[in-house]
């Protein structure tokens, strides 16, 4: 399934997004052995920050890294770029910096070195303030100006969930020339605390991502999709083809794949890829615009919700002998009661909110009116 | 033994010799392989002054600092020596003790051997100082301001202005209003931007300013040292004292301490410039992190641009890049909450 993004025909939407699985040109190769179509390389500085270690923790659910971008100098990356490109991709080259004129210089370097494209990062929670650059639509504005009107090559923007209105974020980008936008980055956190030692998982604040991300992502590339008529980037929390094609469907153009890259190596990419090939095939859709963007008319002001009467069909009782009972306990309207081996819903106490249909592992109850 | 003879032993001209030593790409594995084992066992290394009239480039950078003692000027260095080594370029560094007829002295002593490219910190040379040496086809770079440049110059920069209305707007937001300024002879455009910020951070918040906390004094820590204990014996001594670099601050922090003023409670010490020791000191020192590393290492990476460009036809306009200064909040400030520590 192709798409068109930053001005490229892209063979297929997925994207490697920023992170040290991108670190030099070596493994970004690796990521076009993968399949993938484009990869951003990880964020390249004016002046590389001393590492820390531990800097990743995960609990099964999410990841929070506080690892501080490459720590390759920018003279490096001249010859790392042509070892990237040699790969066949579009590499995309990440940056960021403290003031307009720090960040353009970096892109003017990295344009010379070759990059096809520049993602500017004004957005990672770890190390910077505490309101990080991406939270303010004149900011963005000021630094992505700076670089656009210096270099030749598309820029994207990537915009961050630490902010009140990521929408106002987008459209500041826009004006200032992007080409398109990717939302969103890691989101600042803290993954847990050792309560014997009472010490956080990582000594300092850091991004959380991966999975649990993946509906704040989705929320942002819906608004951002609607606020703004550039193409969007959708990150966070991808893991299967589903995921790219729920993004897809929310007004993506492409996706970005970082935290599944890092938890399961580059095979999930090939495995993403050939579900999406297969599903492509099988509906028939070779485009990324013949899909892009249609969820988003089912997407409903608060007013424009029908008014259905759904409720929870019970007229003869539903037949389950698992001796399963999270219905039971999660209906808090107490409609739900179990009868030898069936489950009754009394109809007079259901309101209909839903939550039974999810928590059900058979998928045995359904609203209806 | 020199280039003729390890040509005359290998039983080749001298100008394969010379591909050898400087376009090893354009000679042949095998003829490569054997010269370079004559020149090892012949113990050759090619004359280095010799090589750079040939090749019209050194391979050098002049780098004039305007004091080795100055721990803040030395990061700086840090910087440009970083990219410079990855460029496979040495540095000439100078210290010109803040005398501008040194500085001058040292510039002329560069053209002379025919190094590539300037960079100067907080340079005190003017205009005319510079257009000579631009003139002379000689690529500089200019890290920090000390004098009004007006000519077209690649420079490094950072907002002092801003910076200091942030220090001192923080020390207001920590309870504070009498608050003083000391503030070093040098770099003096960057310090007087620096008063400024100070002033208009204390006017923002209807403090009337008081001239006798206004003190100009040297670039050390005794100046600092001194300067604050002739504050704190005035009729009415300030609360809180802002200091134009680290150095100062780390002086008025020891005279507190002989003083038995107590810092932060008694007496507030805010820096600017985040030495390295400052975090080192009790209490640590409150300052504004200035990008010091950081201006060499771009610095560096202009000068080397511009170096590229001078055989390109393309002329380049001069770029002028400003840093970013941050508040790197500590304990002198008597700043209680963490979160401010924290990022």
């Amino acid at each position: 399934m192709k798409t068109e993004f930053l001005g490229f025909e892209l063979k297929n939407p997925v994207i490697i997004a920023a992170g040290p699985w991108n670190r030099d040109g070596k493994s970004i190769k690796k990521a076009f052995e993968s399949g993938a179509a484009a990869a951003v390389t990880e964020t390249i500085v004016s002046d590389t920050i001393s590492d820390v270690c531990p800097k990743i923790a995960f609990d099964g659910m999410g990841a929070e890294n506080i690892r501080l971008y490459s720590d390759i100098q920018v003279e490096g990356w001249k010859n790392e770029m042509q070892i990237a490109k040699s790969g066949g991709g579009v590499v995309i080259a990440s940056i960021t910096a403290h003031t307009p004129s720090e960040l353009a210089y970096l892109a003017i370097k990295l344009e010379s070195f070759g990059a096809d494209a520049i993602e500017i990062n004004l957005s990672s929670p770890m190390g910077e303030s505490i309101e990080v650059f991406a939270s303010n639509p004149e900011c963005v504005y000021n630094m992505t100006k700076a670089v656009v009107k210096s270099i030749k090559i598309p820029v994207m923007v990537k915009l961050s969930q630490n902010t009140t209105n990521i929408s106002e974020v987008a459209k500041a980008a826009k004006q200032a020339g992007c080409r398109a936008v990717s939302a969103i980055n890691t989101i600042r956190c803290i993954l847990g605390v050792d309560i014997e030692t009472m010490k956080p998982c990582l000594s300092t604040y850091g991004g959380y991502s991966g999975v649990p991300i993946r509906p704040i992502g989705l929320a942002s590339v819906a608004a951002v999709s609607q606020a703004v008529d550039i193409p969007v980037c959708g990150v966070g929390g991808i893991e299967n083809f589903k995921n790219v094609l729920e993004y897809i469907s929310l007004g993506a153009s492409a996706v970005q794949v970082g935290t599944a890259v890092m938890l399961h190596g580059h095979k999930i990419i090939e495995k993403i890829l050939s579900d999406l090939e297969k599903w492509s095939q099988e509906k028939n859709i070779h485009n990324v615009s013949e899909i892009r963007g249609l969820a988003l008319k089912n997407l409903k002001s608060f007013e424009d919700i029908r008014f259905e009467p759904n409720v929870c069909d019970s007229d003869s009782g539903i037949k389950c002998d698992d001796g399963c009972i999270k219905c039971i306990n999660s209906c808090i309207y107490s409609a739900i009661k179990k009868n030898g081996d069936d489950v009754i819903i009394e109809k007079s106490r259901c309101t209909g909110c839903g939550l039974c249909n999810f928590i059900c592992p058979a998928a045995k109850l359904k609203l209806t009116w | 033994m020199n280039i003729k003879e390890i040509a005359k032993k290998a039983g080749v001209s001298v100008a394969t010799v010379s591909r050898v030593l400087n376009h090893p790409e354009n000679v042949a594995e095998e003829t490569k392989q054997r010269i370079r084992e004559v020149m090892e066992e012949s113990d050759y290394t090619p004359n280095w002054f010799a090589r750079g009239l040939n090749m019209k480039k050194t391979n050098t950078l002049g780098l004039i600092i305007p004091d080795i003692l100055n721990p803040e000027y030395m990061e700086v260095a840090k910087g440009v020596e970083d990219v410079a080594q990855q460029m496979d370029y040495t540095i000439l560094m100078c210290s010109c003790e803040n005398d501008v007829e040194k500085e001058r002295k040292y510039i002329d002593i560069f053209i002379k051997r025919r190094i590539d490219g300037i960079v100067l910190i907080s340079s005190l040379l003017n205009d005319k100082d510079i257009e000579e040496v631009r003139k002379r086809d000689i690529p500089v770079v200019a890290i920090g301001e000390n004098q009004e440049l007006t000519c077209e110059t690649a420079m490094i920069k950072i907002d002092c202005r801003n910076a200091a209305y942030m220090a001192v707007n923080h020390i207001i937001k920590n309870g504070f209003r009498d608050i003083a300024i000391i503030y070093g002879s040098t770099p003096f455009k960057e310090n007087k931007e620096k008063l400024e910020g100070y002033i208009s951070a204390l006017k923002a918040e209807k403090i009337d300013i008081n001239k006798e906390h206004i003190v100009e004094t040297g670039n050390s820590a005794e100046d600092g040292y001194l300067a604050a204990k002739k504050l704190i014996k005035s009729p009415n001594p300030p609360r809180a004292i802002f200091a134009s670099s680290d150095m100062l601050a780390i002086g008025i922090v020891a005279c507190m301490r002989d003083c038995e003023v107590k810092v932060p409670e008694e007496m507030a010490v805010v820096g600017f410039d985040n030495i390295q020791m400052s975090k080192l000191i009790e209490p640590k020192l409150t300052t504004v992190d200035k990008p010091m590393h950081k201006m060499g290492v771009v610095g560096a990476r202009l000068l080397f641009d511009i170096i590229d460009r001078k055989n390109s036809d393309e002329s380049m306009k001069m770029p002028e890049i400003m840093l970013q200064c941050k508040l790197k909040v500590r304990k002198s400030c008597g700043h209680k909450e963490r979160i401010g520590e924290m990022f």
